[in-house]
């Protein structure tokens, strides 16, 4: 066989994979028909590399907007000979198609979270599967991110330093954040709500996602897509009060730097019972007491950036970049002189990699930089040349 | 916007972090000679791993581990153009993505290579990316068996990865027709 034939029949294994493992919910492919694949990806980089085509194949696809362009007569042939028969039939379990009927709002919803949590949830680490029963611990030390699926299909994307137990129940699926911050990306299930317990508040998810950060005393919760419910604890609740965030942590401050600050009436919200809804692009920091502050509205994107291993600054002194930076990595900065740790900084970087800030602070500012002690990174200004 | 397959696809493909979405878009100098780097790099990492590991969730570790590798070897070459000062545009642009394979020229390659499949192929990837239908809901649409309706879009992508050729168009540079 020849290099052109034998990348076609790669091409068209990928493609069959592709339509085997890429769109069916995870409940749906056995075990066997993942171990198939991983098989046939261990084979040769030219399997991996053909299903990258295939993903790129499938993202173009999704970008494409002149479907209504597209002629779609059924009868049509193909304007060249359709493809060699499969020679390696993969076994295929008969689905029939699903028969649970989809709520009209969230059902699509539902199947691509389902999907995501299929295509994307990757294990970084220890596998951390939320047993049914029992309470189950994930915790992250400092330069450590995880990302973690359950055993619902839900995906958290966890922080460095960050503390979680999950325990799901029959009839609720529970999460309780001690401290940290991470994104919970929830498989929609009605039967089974998705509560995320911090300190006395809970988030209660209706198929969605949203991060919740616990810094000190204070919860912040900021929804992506989707709306949860803000339960604070009744005793305290009955006040939002325009408190300032002053005292509630850095990231707190760096995100109000580039949100827009838009009051929103809590009334128009639907709040009941004590309960704050959030829904997409908005933001609320819950303080110890209870009390909440007004709903922010917020750019999820970039808000959330940490939750992909990015950091967005938007004019941040640096001694606070830098702090931030220091949770995400073993080597740990040390600026060496005030002022330089008070100057303002804008760009989004790449967490777990101190040389792209480095590079940076290097192009704006004259400095020396010394590895100490191992993993210590010293930035101190750069003496003047001596005449 | 609201192209219901946008926003749900939306979700997806932010998952695969924005390195790996613009790399797919054919945003690299040698494209598609990088892609082969890449696969040659997460292959030798998929070998690192336990089977039984890799198993539970392989297409996840696939993509999760080119998404690395591509960020990985885009920070490395842009600190070896460190003195440019533009590169910091780099990195605040990789927060808007959206403008891959949205040039006119990217469109057209596209839509070229789609006539290329059959009329029910066309359908059937219409219905998905368009009307946001799963493959049961095609078939049933089409009043097919979803064993046809899957190997329709077996064949269709298969085509497809054949037939778009993106690097032709000029369209990777950075949106320019």
């Amino acid at each position: 066989m020849d290099a052109n034939s034998r990348r076609k029949m790669v091409t068209d294994e990928a493609a069959r994979y592709w339509a085997l493992l890429g769109t069916r919910p995870p409940d749906e492919v056995l075990e066997q028909e993942r171990e198939q694949f991983t098989r046939w990806l261990r084979e040769s980089p030219l399997h991996v590399a053909e299903m990258l085509h295939i993903a790129r194949v499938h993202y173009a696809l999704a970008r494409f907007r002149g479907w209504s362009d597209v002629a779609v007569d059924p009868t049509e042939e193909a304007s060249v000979v359709a493809m060699h028969p499969c020679s390696t039939e993969i076994p295929v379990r008969a689905s029939g198609g699903r028969t649970d009927a989809m709520p009209v709002r969230g059902g699509p919803k539902t199947k691509w979270l389902a999907i995501a949590a299929s295509l994307v949830a990757v294990l970084v680490g220890a596998v951390s599967l939320a047993p049914q029963i029992s309470g189950q611990v994930i915790e992250t030390e400092r330069g450590e991110r995880r990302e973690v699926v359950l055993s619902d299909g839900s995906i958290l994307d966890v922080d460095p330093q960050t503390r979680l137990r999950v325990k799901f129940e029959e009839h609720a699926r529970r999460l309780y954040l001690e401290h940290g911050r991470a994104l919970f990306h929830v498989a929609k299930n009605v039967e089974r709500p998705f509560l995320v317990k911090v300190n006395d508040t809970t988030v209660r998810a209706v198929g969605t996602a949203f991060g919740i950060e616990r810094r000190d005393a204070s919860v912040i919760v900021t929804v992506s897509e989707g709306k949860v419910a803000v339960l604070t604890d009744p005793t305290a609740h009955g006040t939002l009060s325009s408190t300032s965030a002053s005292g509630s942590g850095t990231i707190n401050r760096i995100s109000e730097r580039y949100q827009r600050r838009e009051m929103v009436q809590p009334r128009g919200q639907g709040e009941a019972d004590g309960a704050i809804f959030l829904t997409a692009g908005q933001q609320v920091t819950v303080q110890k007491s209870g009390t909440a502050e007004p709903v922010r509205a917020v750019n999820p994107n970039r808000v959330l950036a940490w939750s992909e291993g990015r950091l967005v600054f938007d004019a941040v002194p640096l001694g606070e970049v830098v702090n931030e930076f220091n949770r995400y990595n073993r080597q740990q900065f040390q600026i060496e002189d005030a002022e330089l740790a008070l100057r303002p900084v804008s760009g989004v970087f790449q967490a777990n990699d101190p040389e792209t800030l480095i590079a940076f602070i290097r192009a704006g500012a004259p400095v020396v930089v010394r590895h100490a002690d191992g993993e210590k990174i010293l930035i101190v200004p750069r003496p003047p040349v001596a005449e | 916007m609201a192209n219901p397959a946008d926003t749900r696809l939306a979700e997806w493909f932010r998952r695969w972090h924005s390195p790996l979405r613009q790399f797919l878009a054919g945003r690299g100098r040698a494209w598609p000679a990088d892609l082969d780097d890449v696969a040659q790099e997460v292959f030798l990492r998929l070998l690192r791993y336990e089977k039984v590991e890799l198993v539970e969730h392989p297409q996840a570790y696939l993509f999760k581990m080119a998404s690395n590798v591509v960020a990985e070897w885009a920070i490395r070459s842009r600190q070896r153009l460190e003195h440019e000062p533009h590169w910091l545009n780099d990195l605040v642009a990789d927060e808007t993505p959206e403008s891959e394979f949205e040039s006119a020229a990217a469109q057209g390659e596209v839509r070229r290579a789609i006539d290329t499949l059959s009329g029910r192929q066309r359908a059937v990837v219409r219905l998905h990316f368009e009307e946001g239908l799963s493959y049961g809901e095609i078939a049933q649409r089409l009043g097919v068996s979803l064993r046809i309706v899957r190997r329709d879009f077996e064949r269709s992508y298969s085509k497809l990865r054949r037939e778009i050729h993106l690097e032709r168009t000029g369209a990777r540079h950075h949106g320019r027709e």
